[in-house]
């Protein structure tokens, strides 16, 4: 009977409709919570990138919801950040750009004079982990605050270190960088001054 | 696909073979690449069945993934859903092989089965989706993979053909010494690194 | 019971270890054994899935249709791998960002299958949990001692934290993926000269697969299939 022809077809069907079925209700189960990982992850960068930094899961909610307003620039999505006295104090841009293997998507936080970088970070990359993957650690990123921007482009220097075989990736972080700098900062200063 | 990253196919097909050679620098396939590389003629014929399997299996896992796997929302299913895809392709291409090219089959037909559970197909798929490649960018970065890894079996068999009669320290002998020749043939792979600058 | 609880404990940690005695599995997870976090992760992963999957393999040892043997395990094996992916989704965002797609090659993991083959489809479920968990365990141990070296020496850190108090220089190298072979080499070198030593039998180590057991064990896959 095991190996009976229809036995075979009906264990097959039976067993995939049952395994499905599980990964189909852990994945609905799991869902809201990825999503909200998701949304979670992208306020962190944008609070990360603009140095701010809040402790817990509802203190990035409020904190983005208190103090960070979207507007369009060009086509782009930016992020204001405001001070108690409503007075714009930075802006994060979006970073896209293609990395060593495939699209890295991320944030640059630039102070609202347009002179300093005040931070960067990527949600989505695809670099290989523990080498081009560590741009995700802090002491890769916490190089970034203070960067000049005065002069461009920004270029790997003594308090600036690229990672540890990974060139090509710090590489392609600073081109995806400097790129975003020369394309959007011109108009971000023009809007800066012409703000209400 | 708009979007994507915007990677040359033809750099992608290079550092594919070269400065990210599937198995000397990602580690996939690792079993076959070890077990069936003591004799240099096993060894090239693996890998072109491989570099075969992995051209195919690439197109067509992605326009599954685009066409069927993303308009349904099954995303959560497609490490079965590619598996099935590259087993199916894999008993497909070792049918038509048989009745179309006995000669070919004849040498590579020994080796269909055993890839389908060679960890660097699937992981060709996978990294495709991950990184967003558009259709052509996928099959010169699937060549490249396959390319690739028959480059690196065929040279780890040609060494190992050399050093087989030559006498190693105790328990050095197998395993352990082709871990070692592989980790040369890595390093020596690095040198490539550099000479395409992506984009 | 207890005995065999005892041996497939040993065999799995020692003297069959899958990594240093059978080269089996080591695709996958070598690659991010440059950071010991990471390897963690994916161990753990792994003694996960190859643990349930003995056990419902097991279970379903005398329904499962000869025929269709190979895919339902994968079926099964694929499907653990899924739960482990969403769980680390849900609960790890950026550990799963780290390790992009290489938790979902842990179904090509030689060993998941070799242990389905070789022992829960002719044992009883708890054993073959155990026996799982064990080649997961004896696996892990293996791979995290890889990423020890290899943290150690490539960034003088361990689980990320700098341990490299006097300043050394660090070994680029060791976080490059020539290393992990270099390390994994001298591994098996290292095992199997010590069983040899104390064998005195001086036998040569495993040998790999010659073409003819290649065309042997594809035959019995084909007809297998």
């Amino acid at each position: 009977m095991r190996e009976g022809y229809f036995y075979t077809i009906g264990f097959t069907f039976v067993s995939s409709v049952i395994l499905t079925t599980i990964l189909a209700v852990t994945n609905a189960v799991y869902m809201p919570r990825i999503n909200q990982n998701e949304e979670i992850a992208f306020k962190g960068a944008i609070l990360y990138v603009l140095d701010m930094h809040p402790t817990t899961k509802s203190e990035v909610v409020s904190m983005f919801a208190e103090s960070i307003q979207q507007f369009q620039l060009a086509g782009i999505d930016v992020y204001a950040r405001r001070d108690e006295n409503l007075v714009i104090h930075s802006y994060a841009l979006p970073l896209q750009g293609s990395g060593l293997w495939g699209m890295m998507e991320g944030y640059v936080g630039v102070s609202a004079d347009s002179q300093t970088l005040l931070g960067i970070e990527f949600t989505k990359h695809n670099e290989t982990p523990g080498l081009g993957g560590r741009i995700d650690e802090r002491i890769y990123k916490e190089q970034f605050r203070g960067v000049p921007l005065g002069n461009l482009p920004i270029v790997h220097t003594e308090d600036l270190n690229a990672i540890t075989g990974a060139t090509s990736t710090s590489n392609a972080v600073l081109r995806i960088v400097n790129d975003t700098m020369n394309k959007v900062l011109p108009k971000l200063e023009v809007h800066h001054e012409r703000r209400d | 696909m708009d979007g994507g990253p915007a990677i040359s196919p033809i750099i992608l097909l290079f550092a594919a073979i070269f400065t990210s050679n599937m198995v000397l620098a990602n580690f996939l396939g690792m079993c076959s690449f070890i077990s069936v590389s003591s004799e240099y003629k096993t060894a090239s014929g693996l890998g072109k069945a491989v570099s075969l399997v992995m051209i195919v299996t690439t197109v067509i896992n992605w326009l599954v993934y685009r066409f069927i796997v993303v308009p349904l929302g099954l995303d959560y299913l497609r490490y079965i859903i590619f598996i099935v895809v590259i087993a199916a392709t894999v008993q497909i291409i070792e049918m038509a092989m048989d009745r179309y090219l006995p000669d070919l089959y004849m040498k590579l037909g020994i080796f269909l089965p055993l890839i389908t559970v060679n960890c660097s197909i699937l992981g060709i798929s996978l990294f495709m989706i991950i990184r967003d490649y558009s259709l052509v960018q996928s099959l010169f970065f699937g060549l490249g993979s396959g390319l690739g890894w028959w480059l690196a079996i065929s040279a780890l068999a040609a060494i190992r053909e050399k050093i087989a009669k030559n006498k190693l320290p105790l328990g050095l002998e197998g395993p352990a010494i082709t871990f070692i020749i592989t980790g040369i043939i890595a390093l020596a792979f690095i040198g490539f690194s550099g000479i395409f600058i992506i984009q | 019971m207890r005995d065999a609880i005892k041996q497939s404990f040993r065999n799995n940690l020692w003297k069959e270890n899958q990594v240093t005695r059978q080269i089996l599995g080591i695709c996958s997870i070598l690659a991010v054994t440059n950071l010991m976090a990471n390897t963690l992760v994916m161990g753990l992963g792994l003694m996960f899935v190859i643990s349930c999957s003995s056990l419902t393999i097991s279970l379903l040892r005398n329904y499962i249709p000869h025929r269709v043997r190979m895919i339902v395990q994968t079926f099964i094996i694929a499907s653990y791998v899924i739960v482990v992916d969403i769980f680390i989704q849900a609960n790890y965002p950026e550990l799963s960002r780290a390790l992009g797609p290489y938790v979902g090659l842990i179904i090509t993991n030689c060993i998941i299958m070799g242990r389905a083959e070789a022992f829960a489809q002719k044992n009883t479920p708890f054993i073959s949990l155990l026996d799982g968990l064990f080649a997961g365990l004896g696996y892990t141990i293996v791979l995290m001692v890889i990423a020890f070296v290899r943290e150690l020496l490539g960034f003088g850190t361990l689980f990320g934290r700098n341990v490299n108090f006097i300043g050394l220089e660090t070994w680029t190298i060791m976080v490059m993926p020539p290393a992990a072979f270099f390390i994994i080499g001298v591994m098996i070198w290292a095992a199997a000269s010590m069983t040899m030593t104390r064998d005195k039998k001086a036998q040569s180590a495993p040998p790999a697969l010659r073409p003819s057991e290649v065309k042997q064990a594809s035959a019995t896959s084909a007809t297998a299939q």
